[in-house]
């Protein structure tokens, strides 16, 4: 995974950040570091892209998950319970 | 209250005090119902059983409001309710499946990391056929993960919590968060890809 041209920063370094960098938690020297390097090295920026596409993928597929009806109720009625059991 | 007729002394203490459960449980309903869901989403992927989610739900939920009183208003509600949520998994479900706890070699060496790094490179093609994979087929990818690799991929890429909230849910080191995530991640894009290999979607000569 390089593209043969040397870097200021090697690819394998930058691959180590990558899930820092898209969590947005790698410290903004080194992001600035992995934005310079990802305009000059095409199959970084590609492995970027793909790992960006699968996280957004992943995330999705929270959105099936439904809550059971009467869930709310049940609890929020044995919250008022324990209040007039006291 | 005035309709019932009393003068303010009149009302006795356990009234008075009734009435502030009643006001701390209206409070509790208003700002807790906006993560019924996500709460629900994440006792689900820990127990992995619609019955035992709700349950997990419903007793977390009971312990949050005796300890309302304790949480700090302005600060991070669902993270509270998570680590709550996630506390009570552990004390009562985890003991129950007897699931293996994965704490040994939980910790990733820089060169580990790296090595994790060098091996990742995904094309943005082979992501895109990934990505065709319905979501039941991503959720049962999430739920085959060892526990604690779970429950990191879980508060970070489903519930975007940061390393240090996720950290403060799981009550771990934020650096054994990042090696969960990592494993975690690492283990569930190579489920992805194989089921997106079994499904057609990605030729099988290209994953070699």
């Amino acid at each position: 995974m390089s593209c043969g041209h040397p870097h200021a920063v090697a690819c394998v370094q930058i691959h180590s950040w990558m899930w820092i960098y898209l969590d947005d938690e790698l410290e903004p020297e080194s992001a600035h570091e992995v934005v310079h390097h990802l305009e000059e090295c095409p199959p970084c920026a590609d492995a970027f892209s793909a790992e960006i596409i699968i996280r957004t993928r992943i995330r999705q597929s929270r959105e099936t998950v439904q809550t059971p009806e009467g869930l709310y109720t049940r609890i929020f009625t044995q919250i008022q319970q324990t209040i007039s059991d006291e | 209250m005035s309709s019932i007729g009393l003068e303010p002394s009149a009302v006795g203490s356990a009234a008075m005090s009734t009435e502030i459960k009643q006001d701390a449980a209206a409070r509790f309903e208003r700002d807790v119902a906006p993560f019924l869901q996500s709460l629900y989403g994440g006792a689900l992927r820990m127990t992995r059983n619609p019955t035992d989610a709700e349950d997990l739900v419903q007793e977390a939920l009971l312990k949050a409001f005796a300890a309302f009183g304790s949480f700090t208003e302005g600060t991070n509600l669902k993270a509270w309710l998570f680590r709550i949520l996630t506390n009570t998994y552990i004390n009562q479900y985890r003991k129950k499946q007897r699931a293996p706890l994965q704490t040994s070699a939980d910790e990733l060496t820089d060169s580990q990391l790296n090595e994790a790094g060098e091996n990742l490179g995904m094309r943005s093609a082979e992501a895109e056929a990934m990505a065709k994979l319905a979501d039941g087929e991503i959720v049962d990818a999430l739920a085959a993960l060892p526990d604690d690799f779970r429950m990191a991929v879980y508060l970070v890429d489903i519930e975007g919590f940061s390393y240090k909230e996720a950290a403060e849910i799981m009550d771990t080191p934020v650096g054994t968060v990042m090696s969960r995530l990592s494993r975690g991640r690492k283990q569930l894009r190579e489920l992805l890809r194989e089921y997106a290999t079994e499904r057609g979607f990605i030729p099988s000569e290209v994953t070699a």
